[in-house]
Protein backbone atom coordinates (compact mmCIF):
# COMPACT_ATOMS: atom_id res chain seq x y z
CA UNK A 1 0.00 0.00 0.00
CA UNK A 2 2.68 2.46 1.01
CA UNK A 3 4.51 1.85 -2.28
CA UNK A 4 1.42 2.53 -4.37
CA UNK A 5 0.49 5.58 -2.28
CA UNK A 6 3.99 6.93 -2.94
CA UNK A 7 3.66 6.05 -6.63
CA UNK A 8 0.27 7.78 -6.80
CA UNK A 9 1.68 10.92 -5.24
CA UNK A 10 4.70 10.96 -7.53
CA UNK A 11 2.76 10.32 -10.75
CA UNK A 12 0.27 13.07 -9.83
CA UNK A 13 3.04 15.57 -9.05
CA UNK A 14 4.76 14.85 -12.37
CA UNK A 15 1.45 14.66 -14.30
CA UNK A 16 1.96 11.10 -15.55
CA UNK A 17 -1.75 10.49 -15.49
CA UNK A 18 -1.73 7.11 -17.24
CA UNK A 19 0.59 5.71 -14.54
CA UNK A 20 -1.43 7.52 -11.88
CA UNK A 21 -4.46 5.55 -13.06
CA UNK A 22 -2.60 2.21 -12.95
CA UNK A 23 -1.37 3.01 -9.47
CA UNK A 24 -4.92 3.90 -8.40
CA UNK A 25 -6.25 0.61 -9.80
CA UNK A 26 -3.57 -1.30 -7.90
CA UNK A 27 -4.59 0.49 -4.70
CA UNK A 28 -8.25 -0.22 -5.38
CA UNK A 29 -7.46 -3.94 -5.64
CA UNK A 30 -5.29 -3.94 -2.51
CA UNK A 31 -7.76 -1.93 -0.40
CA UNK A 32 -10.71 -4.00 -1.60
CA UNK A 33 -8.85 -7.13 -0.61
CA UNK A 34 -8.01 -5.66 2.81
CA UNK A 35 -11.65 -4.73 3.43
CA UNK A 36 -12.69 -8.26 2.44
CA UNK A 37 -9.97 -9.69 4.69
CA UNK A 38 -11.39 -7.60 7.55
CA UNK A 39 -14.49 -9.80 7.42
CA UNK A 40 -13.34 -13.15 6.07
CA UNK A 41 -9.60 -13.15 6.74
CA UNK A 42 -7.37 -14.48 9.49
CA UNK A 43 -8.58 -13.77 13.02
CA UNK A 44 -6.13 -10.91 13.74
CA UNK A 45 -7.09 -9.15 10.50
CA UNK A 46 -10.82 -9.00 11.25
CA UNK A 47 -12.37 -5.67 12.16
CA UNK A 48 -14.62 -7.39 14.73
CA UNK A 49 -11.45 -8.51 16.51
CA UNK A 50 -9.48 -5.32 16.80
CA UNK A 51 -11.86 -2.36 16.45
CA UNK A 52 -12.69 -1.23 20.00
CA UNK A 53 -14.83 1.43 21.60
CA UNK A 54 -13.42 4.66 23.11
CA UNK A 55 -13.36 3.15 26.63
CA UNK A 56 -10.95 0.40 25.60
CA UNK A 57 -8.79 2.91 23.74
CA UNK A 58 -8.62 5.05 26.91
CA UNK A 59 -7.78 1.99 29.00
CA UNK A 60 -5.02 1.13 26.55
CA UNK A 61 -3.63 4.67 26.81
CA UNK A 62 -3.58 4.35 30.61
CA UNK A 63 -1.71 1.07 30.27
CA UNK A 64 -4.63 -1.01 31.54
CA UNK A 65 -5.00 -3.20 28.47
CA UNK A 66 -4.03 -6.87 28.47
CA UNK A 67 -2.14 -7.50 25.27
CA UNK A 68 -3.81 -9.66 22.67
CA UNK A 69 -2.35 -10.66 19.33
CA UNK A 70 -3.25 -8.21 16.57
CA UNK A 71 -3.66 -4.47 16.44
CA UNK A 72 -3.78 -2.64 19.75
CA UNK A 73 -6.90 -0.45 20.31
CA UNK A 74 -5.13 2.78 19.33
CA UNK A 75 -3.49 1.24 16.28
CA UNK A 76 -6.93 -0.02 15.28
CA UNK A 77 -8.14 3.57 14.99
CA UNK A 78 -5.24 4.27 12.66
CA UNK A 79 -6.09 1.21 10.55
CA UNK A 80 -9.75 2.20 10.25
CA UNK A 81 -8.98 5.84 9.47
CA UNK A 82 -6.33 4.97 6.89
CA UNK A 83 -8.42 2.34 5.13
CA UNK A 84 -11.51 4.54 5.14
CA UNK A 85 -9.76 7.63 3.84
CA UNK A 86 -7.76 5.68 1.30
CA UNK A 87 -10.91 4.03 0.01
CA UNK A 88 -12.68 7.42 -0.18
CA UNK A 89 -9.66 8.87 -1.96
CA UNK A 90 -9.69 6.08 -4.56
CA UNK A 91 -13.43 6.41 -5.17
CA UNK A 92 -13.11 10.19 -5.60
CA UNK A 93 -10.28 9.60 -8.05
CA UNK A 94 -12.46 7.29 -10.12
CA UNK A 95 -14.92 10.17 -10.67
CA UNK A 96 -12.36 12.94 -11.05
CA UNK A 97 -12.27 15.12 -14.18
CA UNK A 98 -9.35 17.39 -14.99
CA UNK A 99 -9.79 21.08 -15.75
CA UNK A 100 -9.73 20.44 -19.53
CA UNK A 101 -12.14 17.49 -19.51
CA UNK A 102 -9.43 15.36 -21.13
CA UNK A 103 -7.84 13.21 -18.41
CA UNK A 104 -10.51 11.61 -16.25
CA UNK A 105 -11.17 8.73 -13.92
CA UNK A 106 -12.94 5.74 -15.47
CA UNK A 107 -16.26 6.34 -13.71
CA UNK A 108 -16.42 10.08 -14.52
CA UNK A 109 -18.56 9.17 -17.52
CA UNK A 110 -21.43 8.76 -15.03
CA UNK A 111 -21.17 12.31 -13.63
CA UNK A 112 -21.26 15.82 -15.09
CA UNK A 113 -18.19 17.94 -15.78
CA UNK A 114 -18.95 20.10 -12.73
CA UNK A 115 -19.43 17.10 -10.43
CA UNK A 116 -16.17 15.65 -11.76
CA UNK A 117 -14.42 18.92 -10.93
CA UNK A 118 -15.82 18.82 -7.38
CA UNK A 119 -14.50 15.25 -7.08
CA UNK A 120 -11.13 16.53 -8.28
CA UNK A 121 -11.07 19.25 -5.61
CA UNK A 122 -11.89 16.73 -2.91
CA UNK A 123 -9.37 14.26 -4.33
CA UNK A 124 -6.79 17.02 -4.07
CA UNK A 125 -7.80 18.17 -0.58
CA UNK A 126 -8.24 14.74 0.96
CA UNK A 127 -4.69 13.83 0.01
CA UNK A 128 -3.38 16.49 2.40
CA UNK A 129 -5.27 14.81 5.25
CA UNK A 130 -4.32 11.31 4.18
CA UNK A 131 -0.61 12.08 3.96
CA UNK A 132 -0.47 13.20 7.62
CA UNK A 133 -2.11 9.97 8.73
CA UNK A 134 0.38 8.03 6.62
CA UNK A 135 3.27 9.94 8.21
CA UNK A 136 1.88 9.23 11.69
CA UNK A 137 1.35 5.57 10.86
CA UNK A 138 4.85 5.10 9.45
CA UNK A 139 6.33 7.00 12.42
CA UNK A 140 4.55 4.64 14.83
CA UNK A 141 5.85 1.59 12.96
CA UNK A 142 9.38 3.02 13.05
CA UNK A 143 8.99 3.72 16.78
CA UNK A 144 8.13 0.07 17.34
CA UNK A 145 11.02 -1.09 15.17
CA UNK A 146 13.73 1.17 16.65
CA UNK A 147 12.60 1.73 20.22
CA UNK A 148 10.51 -1.31 21.09
CA UNK A 149 12.53 -3.60 18.80
CA UNK A 150 9.45 -5.11 17.24
CA UNK A 151 9.09 -5.46 13.48
CA UNK A 152 5.47 -4.66 12.69
CA UNK A 153 6.01 -4.62 8.93
CA UNK A 154 6.59 -8.37 8.94
CA UNK A 155 3.57 -8.76 11.23
CA UNK A 156 1.45 -6.81 8.75
CA UNK A 157 2.34 -9.28 6.03
CA UNK A 158 1.91 -12.63 7.79
CA UNK A 159 -0.32 -11.42 10.65
CA UNK A 160 1.78 -12.95 13.45
CA UNK A 161 3.42 -11.36 16.46
CA UNK A 162 5.39 -12.87 19.32
CA UNK A 163 2.81 -13.66 21.92
CA UNK A 164 3.14 -15.52 25.18
CA UNK A 165 -0.40 -15.29 26.51
CA UNK A 166 -3.49 -17.45 26.24
CA UNK A 167 -3.09 -19.76 23.22
CA UNK A 168 -6.85 -19.68 22.64
CA UNK A 169 -6.47 -16.01 21.61
CA UNK A 170 -3.63 -16.65 19.14
CA UNK A 171 -4.08 -16.00 15.47
CA UNK A 172 -6.15 -18.40 13.44
CA UNK A 173 -5.31 -18.41 9.77
CA UNK A 174 -8.03 -18.13 7.18
CA UNK A 175 -8.53 -20.91 4.67
CA UNK A 176 -6.79 -20.88 1.30
CA UNK A 177 -10.23 -20.88 -0.25
CA UNK A 178 -11.08 -17.65 1.55
CA UNK A 179 -7.81 -16.10 0.34
CA UNK A 180 -8.49 -17.14 -3.26
CA UNK A 181 -12.04 -15.78 -3.10
CA UNK A 182 -10.74 -12.42 -1.83
CA UNK A 183 -8.13 -12.17 -4.56
CA UNK A 184 -10.68 -13.01 -7.26
CA UNK A 185 -13.17 -10.50 -5.81
CA UNK A 186 -10.58 -7.68 -5.65
CA UNK A 187 -9.29 -8.43 -9.15
CA UNK A 188 -12.74 -8.72 -10.68
CA UNK A 189 -14.04 -5.50 -9.11
CA UNK A 190 -10.96 -3.57 -10.22
CA UNK A 191 -11.22 -4.92 -13.74
CA UNK A 192 -14.89 -3.94 -13.95
CA UNK A 193 -14.09 -0.44 -12.67
CA UNK A 194 -11.40 0.05 -15.33
CA UNK A 195 -14.04 -0.84 -17.90
CA UNK A 196 -16.52 1.56 -16.20
CA UNK A 197 -18.89 -1.44 -15.91
CA UNK A 198 -19.43 -1.39 -19.68
CA UNK A 199 -18.89 -4.69 -21.45
CA UNK B 1 -55.07 43.23 -30.28
CA UNK B 2 -54.72 42.50 -33.94
CA UNK B 3 -52.32 39.80 -35.05
CA UNK B 4 -50.27 42.30 -37.03
CA UNK B 5 -49.82 44.69 -34.11
CA UNK B 6 -48.87 41.78 -31.88
CA UNK B 7 -46.25 40.65 -34.37
CA UNK B 8 -44.65 44.08 -34.70
CA UNK B 9 -44.66 44.52 -30.93
CA UNK B 10 -42.93 41.15 -30.53
CA UNK B 11 -40.40 42.17 -33.15
CA UNK B 12 -39.76 45.45 -31.34
CA UNK B 13 -39.25 43.67 -28.01
CA UNK B 14 -36.91 41.13 -29.64
CA UNK B 15 -34.87 43.87 -31.30
CA UNK B 16 -34.62 45.80 -28.05
CA UNK B 17 -33.44 42.74 -26.16
CA UNK B 18 -30.89 41.94 -28.87
CA UNK B 19 -29.50 45.46 -28.56
CA UNK B 20 -29.46 45.09 -24.77
CA UNK B 21 -27.68 41.74 -25.06
CA UNK B 22 -25.14 43.26 -27.39
CA UNK B 23 -24.56 46.18 -25.05
CA UNK B 24 -24.02 43.68 -22.23
CA UNK B 25 -20.99 42.18 -24.00
CA UNK B 26 -18.11 42.17 -21.50
CA UNK B 27 -16.15 45.37 -21.65
CA UNK B 28 -13.77 45.67 -18.71
CA UNK B 29 -10.65 43.46 -18.64
CA UNK B 30 -11.92 41.67 -15.52
CA UNK B 31 -15.21 40.88 -17.27
CA UNK B 32 -13.41 39.66 -20.37
CA UNK B 33 -11.20 37.48 -18.20
CA UNK B 34 -14.25 35.97 -16.54
CA UNK B 35 -15.94 35.43 -19.90
CA UNK B 36 -12.81 33.63 -21.10
CA UNK B 37 -12.82 31.34 -18.05
CA UNK B 38 -16.50 30.56 -18.66
CA UNK B 39 -15.74 29.77 -22.30
CA UNK B 40 -12.98 27.38 -21.32
CA UNK B 41 -15.23 25.74 -18.75
CA UNK B 42 -17.78 25.17 -21.49
CA UNK B 43 -14.98 23.76 -23.63
CA UNK B 44 -13.89 21.42 -20.84
CA UNK B 45 -17.49 20.26 -20.50
CA UNK B 46 -17.65 19.59 -24.26
CA UNK B 47 -14.32 17.76 -24.17
CA UNK B 48 -15.61 15.52 -21.41
CA UNK B 49 -18.66 14.66 -23.52
CA UNK B 50 -16.40 13.77 -26.44
CA UNK B 51 -14.13 11.72 -24.22
CA UNK B 52 -17.08 9.87 -22.65
CA UNK B 53 -18.50 9.22 -26.12
CA UNK B 54 -15.22 7.87 -27.43
CA UNK B 55 -15.06 5.36 -24.57
CA UNK B 56 -18.70 4.31 -24.34
CA UNK B 57 -19.90 0.94 -25.55
CA UNK B 58 -22.78 2.67 -27.35
CA UNK B 59 -22.07 6.41 -27.62
CA UNK B 60 -24.73 9.10 -27.74
CA UNK B 61 -23.89 10.44 -31.19
CA UNK B 62 -26.27 13.41 -30.96
CA UNK B 63 -24.52 14.64 -27.79
CA UNK B 64 -21.15 13.84 -29.30
CA UNK B 65 -21.84 15.88 -32.43
CA UNK B 66 -23.18 18.79 -30.38
CA UNK B 67 -20.05 18.78 -28.22
CA UNK B 68 -17.78 18.55 -31.26
CA UNK B 69 -19.63 21.56 -32.64
CA UNK B 70 -18.94 23.52 -29.42
CA UNK B 71 -15.26 22.55 -29.65
CA UNK B 72 -15.09 23.56 -33.28
CA UNK B 73 -16.73 26.93 -32.60
CA UNK B 74 -14.42 27.55 -29.65
CA UNK B 75 -11.35 26.74 -31.74
CA UNK B 76 -12.20 29.74 -33.93
CA UNK B 77 -13.58 32.01 -31.22
CA UNK B 78 -10.65 31.57 -28.82
CA UNK B 79 -8.64 33.81 -31.09
CA UNK B 80 -10.76 36.65 -29.69
CA UNK B 81 -10.51 35.60 -26.05
CA UNK B 82 -7.14 37.13 -25.23
CA UNK B 83 -7.37 40.89 -25.75
CA UNK B 84 -4.46 42.90 -24.39
CA UNK B 85 -4.81 43.73 -20.70
CA UNK B 86 -6.64 40.50 -19.71
CA UNK B 87 -3.58 38.76 -18.30
CA UNK B 88 -2.55 38.47 -14.64
CA UNK B 89 -2.95 42.25 -14.31
CA UNK B 90 -6.73 41.86 -14.75
CA UNK B 91 -7.28 39.21 -12.07
CA UNK B 92 -6.56 35.62 -11.06
CA UNK B 93 -5.74 33.72 -14.22
CA UNK B 94 -3.45 30.99 -15.50
CA UNK B 95 -2.91 32.99 -18.71
CA UNK B 96 0.81 33.77 -18.83
CA UNK B 97 2.30 37.09 -19.98
CA UNK B 98 4.00 35.19 -22.84
CA UNK B 99 0.64 35.23 -24.63
CA UNK B 100 1.15 38.93 -25.27
CA UNK B 101 4.94 39.00 -25.42
CA UNK B 102 5.16 36.23 -28.05
CA UNK B 103 2.09 36.94 -30.20
CA UNK B 104 3.33 35.04 -33.28
CA UNK B 105 3.98 31.84 -31.37
CA UNK B 106 0.67 32.19 -29.55
CA UNK B 107 -1.25 32.67 -32.79
CA UNK B 108 0.48 29.61 -34.26
CA UNK B 109 -0.49 27.56 -31.20
CA UNK B 110 -4.11 28.75 -31.47
CA UNK B 111 -4.12 27.90 -35.16
CA UNK B 112 -3.08 24.32 -34.40
CA UNK B 113 -6.34 24.02 -32.42
CA UNK B 114 -8.53 25.51 -35.15
CA UNK B 115 -6.80 23.37 -37.80
CA UNK B 116 -7.48 20.14 -35.95
CA UNK B 117 -10.96 20.76 -34.51
CA UNK B 118 -12.87 20.30 -37.81
CA UNK B 119 -11.56 16.72 -38.03
CA UNK B 120 -13.25 15.93 -34.73
CA UNK B 121 -16.52 17.40 -35.94
CA UNK B 122 -16.31 15.43 -39.19
CA UNK B 123 -15.64 12.21 -37.29
CA UNK B 124 -18.56 12.87 -34.93
CA UNK B 125 -20.88 13.57 -37.86
CA UNK B 126 -19.74 10.37 -39.54
CA UNK B 127 -20.50 8.49 -36.26
CA UNK B 128 -17.03 6.94 -36.53
CA UNK B 129 -15.88 6.19 -32.96
CA UNK B 130 -12.34 5.21 -33.96
CA UNK B 131 -11.95 8.46 -35.90
CA UNK B 132 -13.39 10.45 -32.97
CA UNK B 133 -10.84 8.86 -30.62
CA UNK B 134 -7.99 9.61 -33.01
CA UNK B 135 -9.14 13.20 -33.60
CA UNK B 136 -9.62 13.70 -29.85
CA UNK B 137 -6.08 12.52 -29.14
CA UNK B 138 -4.74 14.72 -31.92
CA UNK B 139 -6.66 17.68 -30.54
CA UNK B 140 -5.38 16.98 -27.02
CA UNK B 141 -1.89 17.42 -28.45
CA UNK B 142 -2.84 20.90 -29.67
CA UNK B 143 -4.19 21.80 -26.21
CA UNK B 144 -1.01 20.59 -24.55
CA UNK B 145 1.19 22.33 -27.11
CA UNK B 146 -0.29 25.71 -26.22
CA UNK B 147 -0.73 25.08 -22.47
CA UNK B 148 2.91 24.02 -22.04
CA UNK B 149 4.06 27.50 -22.98
CA UNK B 150 1.18 29.84 -22.36
CA UNK B 151 -0.72 28.47 -19.34
CA UNK B 152 0.61 28.61 -15.80
CA UNK B 153 0.30 25.82 -13.20
CA UNK B 154 -2.91 25.15 -11.26
CA UNK B 155 -3.01 27.24 -8.05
Amino acid sequence: MVLFVAASWWTAETKRMDWHQYSGYALLAVVTFRLYWGFFGSSTARFSRFVQGPRTVLAYLKGQWTALPGHNPLGALSVVALLGLLFAQIVLGLFTVDVDGIESGPLSTYVSFDAGRVAADWHDGLFDVLIWLVVLHVAAVLFYLLYKKENLVAAMLHGKRDYAGDPAAAMKSASWRSLAAGLVLAGLLTWMVTRAFQF
Amino acid sequence: MSGKLFLSLTAAVLTASLIAAHAATPATPAEMLKARHDHYKELGDAFKTVRDGSKAASPDFAALEKAAEVVNQASVNQQQWFPKGTGPEAGKTRALPEIWSKPDEFTAAQKMFSDRAPKLLAAAKAKDVAAVSAAFKDLGGACKNCHDTFRGPED
